[in-house]
């Protein structure tokens, strides 16, 4: 009864997440919009590197850093979707209060409304993919493509965005103005502490301790070394994690991972404790 | 000396954006209407009358679909910017201003989109803002005042520009009975100072317009039912006999209306204490032993039964055949 | 034209940019929002460079890049969706109804803006200059200032622009805002010199002023990179940046007119939630 309740929670938030998402417009217009931002995002790296070298994009790096920027897409949408939902029901729907005294869970109702960004963000993640693949010879799947390694780590990932997510919304109870301004911060801060479009190498030694905390970091390389394992291997300078067995990697991925949910349902029922005590659940910034 | 405002058969058609999303909607239908320098002037009319239609085309924001209309002798139309240095608006319930700013800083900025001299507009805002009974709150945020005390804000907005002629737009929309009477006196207090100031205040509170203003227009559907002093209006009702009947809840009421006698009624259900109110104009009191009877036959229970003095709603009941709520 | 018709709407000037200059003070929250998110992206591109083992001033040209992002978001956010959000909250009807120009509004709306991002700018450079420790070239300070200025009149002028022709717009204001973000960051180069786009791509991403105005600031910085990476003479840019000022503040006004005209035969300057 509960699991059919949920569901059915899940259905409509998703229903509504998508009304929300694509009624505003066309459905050309919305597919235009929903692929231009990020393939232009893609190709801004792809511009700097090519300045750079020339117009040699066949190399292991190059394939590092375009796949870990594809995938990067899931981290900024999730954690910018999750809190979103919450911060547009406030302020702009102002149906936030309703929903949160509804007889319903309420983690269940946001991961409805983001589950239809996750949706809309993964088929830019393939468009991107495709794109990298066909026209500028990025290397996935050389060496075979590791599909275990990559559907476990994709799914655990996932999941880890949507809870962390959970909790960035939890603050955004609390700071009714800032819109996407927290999660911005904490998804910037996986860009360029997680190995995403370079090797943690590179940073400060003191920093790459940090990025050894973040399960972004494990993320990125797991996800990498499932979807081209050879080019992987290929990088000259070595990612900061080449010491690390696959299996160790997805022992590291699932421990950290741990950490953060532990972290994150703590911080949101710090969050959400704090906002009912200062009366700030239906807030709006009005200015 | 040109009136303060004038219009002639001025209309205003919204068409939909889409021809899906409805049919046209005439706001306004030949409104004719002139007001005088130095007149406090109501109009008065339920929601969607188009009141507010009207003062948005007077003060400039909005062109008729045919018609004319001048402000202080001035085309709102082609002389808008004449228009424009001689008025201001209120709304009730308007947000105006940033709510980062405080109540003093909000205020200095609007004078100076009226070309105010800053040492000018910091006196006369510190003025009315002790007149208001907001000096204590001039250095707060706006968005830490209450809704009364924003609007109290707003008011001071609209007429520390000292404008020749002010528009009120339901200006003490769903305020607490000091707040408004605060506002009141002070409109009352302003236009009685000097012989060219006016001011056209809109509102569906008949009281407010029935205590405050000298001509009342009443408005329904866009077009101008009558105008005249309240008195004057309320005389057009003076030969009938207004009734004020409670019962218990009164099932069928549609026999009433065809009763002899009954020249308007209308009625509130009230399922809280399972009430019916009903209020009647009638052309003869010989009409009052039928309504009994047939209220009843009706199944209902008679409460109280009372004659009543015209009020400015007797006068719209008599005019549109409906109340206001 | 008299003087009280000038003063007045000088005044009007002021009185706009006035909240948008006291903002900044007022929620020092900017520094983080408006200035470390900037330079976690800036310190990503740097280091991707960095790993690449790019010539130096292309940490320089990052940086400068993602200072100026500012002012394009400013342009986005602050300009043109600001009209359409004062329609939303009311006031677009008390500024339409004032007895002043409604360029003054805007260019109050300009002006503060201007101020505030350049604050918010100069913090992003100064930390970023720091962080990476690269040096500047400041040989030419008097054509540095120029170029920027003309810069920001032209950027200001395309978002004055812009504000009028949000108010079309209904809720797709906030998705055409999201939509001219990273494909400008792209089309303009903001972080790599817009010469690597080919010159009819960097020709067509000229008419936002910011593409030429980087070029030439990043050209006035890094001298020696000029030939290598420059896509126009510095003096070429700013003659064009110089033209699209008088172009964008024309197109401003007539836009502007043309706005209010609609609005008041449609009634949309005063409704919300369309």
């Amino acid at each position: 009864m509960a699991v059919t309740n949920d569901l059915r929670t899940f259905k409509n938030a998703a229903w509504l997440g998508w009304q929300m998402e694509a009624n505003w417009t066309d459905p050309f217009l919305f597919a235009t919009y929903s692929i231009v931002r990020p393939i232009a995002g893609t190709l801004i790296l792809v511009f700097m590197y090519l300045v750079i070298t020339n117009g040699e994009t066949e190399t292991a790096f190059f394939s590092y850093m375009y796949v870990g920027n594809a995938f990067y897409m899931f981290v900024a949408e999730v954690l910018f979707g999750v809190t979103w939902v919450i911060h547009d029901d406030r302020e702009h729907f102002m149906t936030l209060k309703q929903v949160y005294i509804a007889p319903i869970k309420f983690y269940v109702y946001v991961f409805g409304r983001s589950a239809i960004k996750i949706a809309i963000v993964s088929i830019g993640v393939l468009i991107t993919l495709a794109f990298g693949v066909f026209v500028l010879g990025v290397q996935v799947g050389s060496g075979g493509v590791d599909v275990p390694l990559f559907v476990l780590s994709l799914l655990l990932g996932l999941s880890m965005l949507l809870v962390m997510g959970l909790a960035m919304g939890g603050l955004t109870f609390l700071t009714a103005k800032h819109e996407g301004g927290i999660n911005e911060g904490v998804a910037g801060v996986f860009y360029v502490l997680s190995g995403v479009i370079f090797p943690i190498t590179v940073l400060p030694h003191w920093v790459q301790g940090i990025s050894m905390a973040l399960p972004v970091t494990y993320w990125m390389e797991a996800i990498r070394r499932g979807l081209m394992p050879d080019a992987m291997s290929e990088i000259a300078k070595g990612t900061g994690l080449e010491g690390l067995s696959n299996l160790e990697l997805v022992g590291a991925l699932l421990l950290s991972a741990f950490a953060f949910l532990v972290l994150s349902v703590a911080v949101f029922k710090y969050a959400d404790k704090v906002a009912r005590r200062k009366g700030k659940i239906d807030w709006t910034s009005a200015y | 000396m040109p009136p303060a405002v004038e219009t002639k058969a001025l209309t205003r058609v919204f068409h939909p954006k889409k021809k899906k999303e409805g049919k046209s909607v005439t706001a306004l239908a030949g409104v004719d209407l002139r007001i005088e320098q130095g007149e406090l002037f109501g109009m008065l009319g339920p929601n969607g009358a188009g009141k507010t239609t009207l003062l948005k085309i007077l003060s400039t924001l909005l062109l008729p679909t045919s018609g004319k209309a001048y402000v202080a002798g001035f085309d709102v139309e082609t002389q808008f910017q004449a228009v424009r240095k001689r008025i201001n608006m209120v709304s009730g319930g308007e947000i105006s201003g940033y709510g980062l700013l405080t109540v003093k800083e909000n205020l200095w900025m609007f004078t100076q989109f009226y070309g105010m001299k800053s040492q000018l507009a910091l006196q006369r805002i510190d003025e009315m803002l002790d007149q208001f009974g907001l000096a204590d709150k001039k250095d707060e945020k706006v968005r830490a005042l209450s809704t009364g005390q924003r609007q109290k804000m707003n008011v001071i907005r609209g007429f520390v520009t000292d404008p020749e002629i002010i528009f009120l737009d339901e200006p003490t929309l769903g305020l607490d009975v000091n707040a408004s009477r605060t506002i009141r006196e002070y409109i009352v207090d302003w236009v009685g100072k000097r012989k060219d100031r006016t001011v056209l205040l809109t509102t569906h509170y008949m009281a407010e317009a029935d205590q405050l203003c000298g001509r009342i227009a009443i408005i329904d559907d866009g077009r101008i039912l009558a105008c005249d002093t309240p008195e004057n209006l309320k005389k057009m009702v003076k030969t009938s006999t207004m009734l004020k009947l409670d019962t218990t809840h009164l099932e069928n009421k549609q026999g009433l209306s065809s009763i002899r006698g009954v020249e308007k009624f209308t009625f509130t259900d009230n399922p809280e204490n399972n009430m019916t109110s009903l209020r009647f104009v009638l052309e003869d009191e010989a009409a009052v032993s039928d309504i009994v009877s047939s209220v009843i036959a009706g199944g209902a229970k008679i409460l109280g039964l009372r004659k009543t003095e015209p009020t400015l709603e007797d006068v719209f009941i008599k005019l549109v055949g409906k109340g206001f709520e | 034209m008299s003087d009280t018709w000038l003063m007045t709407n000088l005044r009007a000037v002021k009185g706009r940019a006035y909240p948008r200059v006291i903002g900044a003070s007022r929620e020092p929250s900017w520094i983080f929002f408006e200035v470390a998110l900037p330079l976690l992206t800036v310190a990503a591109y740097a280091y991707i460079y960095k790993f690449m083992d790019a010539p130096a001033a292309f940490i320089g040209f990052v940086i400068l890049g993602g200072a100026m992002t500012a002012f394009w978001l400013n342009v986005l956010w602050g300009m043109a969706s600001q009209l359409y959000w004062e329609k939303e909250t009311g006031n677009l009807q008390l500024y339409m109804m004032a007895p002043i120009s409604r360029m003054s509004l805007l260019a109050g709306m300009a002006v503060g803006g201007l101020i505030g991002t350049t604050m918010r700018a100069a913090a992003t450079m100064i930390i970023g200059i720091g962080v990476f420790s690269i040096t500047l070239d400041l040989s030419e300070p008097l054509m540095l200032v120029v170029v920027f200025m003309v810069t920001m009149i032209a950027l200001y002028g395309m978002g004055m622009m812009f504000a009028s022709l949000y108010l079309l717009l209904g809720r797709e204001a906030w998705h055409m805002s999201n939509l001219m973000t990273e494909p400008i960051y792209l089309a303009s180069g903001f972080y790599f010199p817009v010469k690597a786009l080919g010159a009819y791509a960097a020709v067509g991403a000229s008419v936002i002023p910011i593409t030429l105005g980087l070029d030439a600031l990043r050209q006035l910085f890094y001298p020696a990179t000029s030939g290598e990476y420059g896509f126009l003479p510095i003096e070429v840019e700013l003659l064009i940046l110089a033209g699209l000022c008088v172009m964008f503040l024309i197109l401003s006004k007539l836009s502007l007119d043309y706005m209010e005209k609609l609005g008041k035969r449609t009634g949309r300057l005063t409704l919300r939630w369309q």
